[in-house]
């Protein structure tokens, strides 16, 4: 008895390791998503220091927490030892792609996981220098502060124009992470850009479809 | 397999709860923290910073658990998916070579596996394209073959194959 199970273990593994799934996770698609939704919206259409901008700049903190997280304690194609950064490989993973025949792997590519680690520290620098920009501020307390300040209540802004007429050092710095954080922001839709082509590139190359596992899979009759 | 596959899709639900379930958490712990340290930097020596601590420590490790817990859960359903294929390729296997071991002709084994599928005479007969006689005299020569007394007989040969023998891995790779 013990010779077939291992013979049929040892198949099924041979099987994971030359295939990414065939539908992700939960958690990482719900982070994928939220973040390229949390990503667009607030790089495209709500305004910088808005109440929605600073909720959803939250949010995205929250997701990627989670999926770092993820990287540590989820199942093994979403762990971070599952796709290692690894340049070299990420390089050689790229001149495969202009052949046309490429290696396939249980998780991200090489290419793949260097794009999903550089997005990562972007967003990461986007999130901090917003925090920076806010003052921490949480969505809870803009909303207060935005309330007050539509009521009449005009003290909540002296705090924030004394800092920044006072000090002109202090102002250069802001006017710096400012910077920051739109340079970082804007690195952010040019790497999801990459990423999509990057995706289309993939899927003919590996003559398979990428896109519905990170949807909802291969729907069984 | 409707039932197997009803499996899959609930606990799909379920992970997929969990997962949203995880991001709300995470979502408050990351709010808390941060109106923590909103509050630390107004009061630094606030009397209930401790309270806080200790909440926020609870939440983080609230988090942590239920990630665990969530992982745990996705890869017993992954292990239940891949047992139920093993045994429904082996449950087909002894099948494919009982039915071979009877003699029967390619249209009677496909008659007798749906059969053992459950679907009545009429059912098999509207799949086939076939008389309900056809269908009904091919049922008889199966059983015959087989040597059992009517479905019910015929569908527990496979079954009694699978309680004696306990495993069915090990039958199939035989």
């Amino acid at each position: 008895m013990a010779t077939p199970r291992t013979a049929t273990t040892r198949s099924l593994a041979a099987k994971a390791v030359v295939a990414p799934p065939s539908l992700w996770d939960p958690v990482v698609r719900l982070t994928h998503w939220g973040i390229a939704v949390a990503i667009l919206v607030n790089a495209l259409l709500s305004d910088g220091g808005s109440l929605i901008h600073v909720s959803l700049g939250w949010l995205a903190m929250a997701l990627l927490l989670m999926r770092l997280v993820w990287g540590v304690l989820g199942p093994a194609e979403a762990r971070f030892s599952a796709f290692p950064p690894n340049p070299v490989a990420a390089v050689r993973h790229m001149s495969q792609l202009l052949t046309g025949r490429v290696d396939h792997y249980p998780s991200h590519n090489p290419a793949g996981a260097m794009m999903a680690y550089v997005f990562w520290a972007g967003l990461t620098v986007v999130i901090a220098s917003g925090l920076y920009l806010t003052g921490g501020a949480t969505p809870m307390q803009v909303a207060a502060e935005k309330a007050a300040v539509a009521s009449g209540d005009w003290s909540a802004l002296i705090k924030d124009s004394d800092g920044e007429s006072s000090d002109d050092e202090d102002k250069n710095l802001r006017h710096t992470v400012e910077e920051v954080h739109e340079v970082a922001a804007n690195l952010l839709l040019f790497l999801a850009a990459l990423h999509v082509a990057g995706v289309f590139v993939e899927s003919r190359a590996m003559r398979r479809n990428l896109v519905k596992p990170m949807v909802l899979g291969d729907r069984r009759k | 397999m409707t039932a197997s596959l009803n499996l899959l899709t609930a606990g799909r639900r379920q992970t997929a709860a969990l997962s949203v379930f995880l991001l709300v958490q995470t979502l408050g712990t990351v709010f808390f923290v941060g109106d923590v340290i909103g509050d630390l930097k107004a009061d630094p020596i606030s009397g209930h910073f401790i309270f806080e601590a200790i909440v926020t420590a609870a939440l983080v490790l609230g988090i942590l658990f239920g990630a665990f817990a969530l992982r745990r859960t996705i890869e017993l359903l992954r292990a239940q998916d891949q047992a139920l294929a093993v045994a429904r390729g082996a449950l087909s296997d002894v099948i494919e070579r009982q039915f071979q071991a009877w003699a029967l002709t390619p249209a009677e084994r496909d008659v007798g596996l749906l059969a053992l599928k459950g679907l009545d005479v009429a059912e098999i007969a509207e799949m086939r394209g076939a008389a309900q006689g056809t269908v009904r005299a091919q049922l008889t020569r199966i059983y015959s073959k087989a040597g059992v007394s009517g479905r019910a007989q015929f569908a527990a040969f496979f079954v009694e194959d699978l309680l004696g023998a306990g495993v069915p891995v090990s039958d199939a790779a035989q």
